[in-house]
């Protein structure tokens, strides 16, 4: 299904992706293209490997590659370091965002911003000009100002949370966007709220990954492909309409296909 | 240790003054405090020889204010310079206490005095000339804040001894500034007496160049409905240690306290705190960090006690530890002493690391690791400094010595 003719040049390439952490492989040979302006989600029981392997696109320095390669727009970056994979354009964000005491949410976002910017070689932005920006994004996950005054995460509700990692995505402007259980603890207005944000964000230049264990976000954003995942390998993929199978027949389903294979 | 050898033989000081008398004749049979006792058995021998290897010097050489002054009404002192102060005004005064009133505080404070619990202040006052002594009487309210400087001069000990009487429904912010010069000594001892219902607000910042040492000492008694706010910083120093005792004197006083010290290389900054309680209702709510980097060892033994007097005393004591290389080394050691049965305390220690996660967090927004450390590091700093009482020209100044740092 991947392999067919794609007018542009893809934007991520994992391929026969191997890794471990502590010497426990993780991930067994993992191999995903994403062109610009597709959508992928990825499935699997807990503990198969899907946050680890987002985690391994973003550089998490637990884990080591112990094959296989990660292209980004052409270019190996398995040993970039997190903060390089970012700036050039990878974003995660987290199944759990992080809470950060004493770091004001508007610093945080000003800096990350900034880097990103400089990458790009565009102007970095004062203060008064981030703010500007900011409030416009904002806007998009109908966040309210005062968010910005705390400090990062920390006591946001578990929506709120979900809400700030796509208002960085907002501000960042990725090139692909790995989105790790963004929809879980989330009641159905945050989730509408979440899954218009990242629609907006996203075209036909960018990529979006998808990690859930829900229909009810494919639902709102509707995946070109869904990889169902299980031990650490991509045991099927399929279109849309593979996550609505695996919604009526469980993962015991996939489990019989691995046994077939 | 010259300062020890003249000590001994009775030398150190030309026309002495009745304190520094009685407290050489204090110091005389044991010099030095015991290294085996709890207050002074993690202090590092070595470093507090060194300490001791400085003459004495009384005259205090020019000082340069590392920090121009805020506002003009701010009242601004430097110890051993202009001690000679007295301003009447229409809200308040602040007056200089008389050679008497000195000598009849410092007499009843020393006689309270354990040779091991206070040998800093005994060495303070045994070396500390007439010149070197600043003593205050302050009344009234709308007191502008007040600004305090001591320091050391390059290959000498200085010692330097502040006493403050604060006066029934007084109201200060009072900002103390502990320098030391390259190869330096400071005792620095002070007093305050907080009389009922007034109010102090207090911050002490002390940091040193290359191998600058400090014995800083506080001592506080506060009276019934008295705050006692101390804000605490003490960095870049070979060899410091500083010295919190704080007698709530008849209770229902509050005592909020919250310190930090970094230290770097190989040095070697305690603190230690001592809480009485000596009346009912007495409230206490501290908070001491450390961080330590490279080799260097960082040390809080803290105290509260609660006597049966005591009752319905809340007192709240954490120590949080933050180490940067697997050389540094942290000792805490916060504890309650209590006897009376209806009070609420609680005690507590964490030494840990960077958070990776928050580090990771960081870096996948493009923070480098070196930038993600320092806002994770700026965060730990935050909850101290911003309670030392410090206008925005000072915090500037704090921001560039503790990024240098």
């Amino acid at each position: 299904m991947q392999s067919k003719m794609k007018e542009s040049d893809p934007i991520l390439e994992v391929d026969n992706l191997s890794a471990s952490t502590d010497n426990l492989p993780i991930l067994k040979g993992v191999s995903l293209t994403v062109y610009p302006g597709e959508i992928h989600a990825i499935m699997g029981r807990n503990g198969c490997g899907k946050s680890t392997f987002s985690k391994i696109i973003a550089g998490h320095p637990s884990y080591t590659i112990t094959n296989g390669e990660i292209k980004f727009l052409g270019e190996n970056i398995n040993s970039l370091e997190p903060e390089e994979r970012s700036q050039s354009g990878i974003f995660l964000g987290f199944q759990y965002p992080i809470e950060i005491p004493g770091v004001s949410n508007l610093e945080f976002l000003r800096v990350s911003t900034n880097a990103r910017r400089k990458f790009l070689n565009k102007e970095e932005l004062d203060t008064f000009d981030f703010e500007e920006l900011v409030k416009e994004k904002l806007e998009i996950v109908k966040m309210d100002q005062a968010f910005l005054s705390r400090s990062v995460n920390q006591g946001f509700s578990g929506g709120e949370k979900k809400r700030n990692e796509i208002l960085q995505m907002a501000l960042l402007e990725p090139k692909i966007a790995i989105l790790d259980e963004t929809d879980s603890g989330l009641d159905i207005d945050a989730l509408r709220i979440v899954a218009s944000g990242i629609k907006r964000i996203s075209n036909a230049q960018t990529g979006i990954i998808l990690i859930t264990h829900y229909q009810r976000l494919l639902d709102e954003i509707k995946p070109n492909y869904v990889h169902v995942m299980s031990d650490g390998q991509i045991i099927k993929t399929g279109e849309s309409d593979l996550a609505l199978e695996l919604e009526k027949k469980g993962y015991e389903w996939t489990d019989n296909f691995i046994k077939e294979t | 240790m010259e300062i020890i050898e003249k000590i001994k033989t009775n030398k150190s000081i030309d026309n002495q003054t009745e304190i520094q008398k009685i407290c050489l004749d204090k110091l005389q049979s044991s010099p030095l405090p015991n290294p085996r006792s709890e207050q002074w058995r993690l202090s590092n021998k070595s470093k507090l020889s060194n300490f001791l290897d400085y003459s004495v010097n009384e005259n205090n050489s020019k000082f340069d204010i590392p920090y121009p002054k805020n506002s003009e009404s701010n009242i601004r002192l430097i110890i051993g310079e202009n001690c000679q102060i007295k301003l009447i005004e229409k809200n308040y005064s602040i007056r200089q206490l008389s050679e008497d009133e000195l000598q009849k505080y410092i007499k009843e404070q020393i006689s309270c005095f354990n040779q091991n619990e206070n040998w800093s202040d005994l060495l303070n006052l045994s070396l500390s000339c007439k010149n070197n002594i600043l003593g205050l009487k302050i009344n009234g309210s709308k007191i502008p804040p007040i600004e305090i400087f001591s320091y050391a001069s390059s290959n000498s000990l200085n010692a330097k001894t502040l006493i403050i009487f604060l006066e029934k429904n007084c109201n200060v912010e009072l900002l103390q500034v502990n320098l030391g010069e390259d190869t330096s000594s400071l005792s620095q001892s002070t007093f305050f007496y907080l009389e009922e219902n007034s109010s102090l607000n207090h911050g002490v910042v002390s940091y040193g160049v290359n191998k600058s040492n400090l014995l800083n000492s506080l001592n506080v008694i506060q009276q019934k409905n008295s705050k006692y706010n101390l804000g605490s910083l003490h960095f870049k120093f070979n060899y410091a240690r500083f010295e919190i005792r704080i007698k709530q004197s008849e209770g229902n006083a509050k005592t909020n306290i919250k310190g930090m010290q970094i230290t770097k290389k190989d040095e070697q900054i305690s603190t230690y705190t001592k809480i009485d309680f000596d009346g009912p209702n007495g409230f206490l709510d501290q908070i001491n960090k450390s961080l330590a980097d490279d080799k260097s060892h960082a040390i809080f033994e803290g105290s509260i006690i609660v006597p049966k007097i005591a009752q319905k005393t809340d007192a709240s004591q954490l120590s949080r530890n933050l180490l940067l290389s697997n050389r540094a080394q942290i000792d805490t050691k916060p504890q309650l002493e209590i006897i009376a049965d209806d009070v609420k305390c609680k005690h507590g220690a964490t030494i840990s690391q960077l958070n990776e996660e928050e580090l990771f967090y960081m870096r996948t927004r493009g923070i480098t690791l070196t930038e993600a450390s320092k806002l994770q590091l700026s965060s730990y700093f935050q909850e101290i400094i911003s309670f030392i009482p410090v206008s925005k020209d000072r915090w500037d100044l704090l921001d560039k010595l503790l990024n240098e740092n």
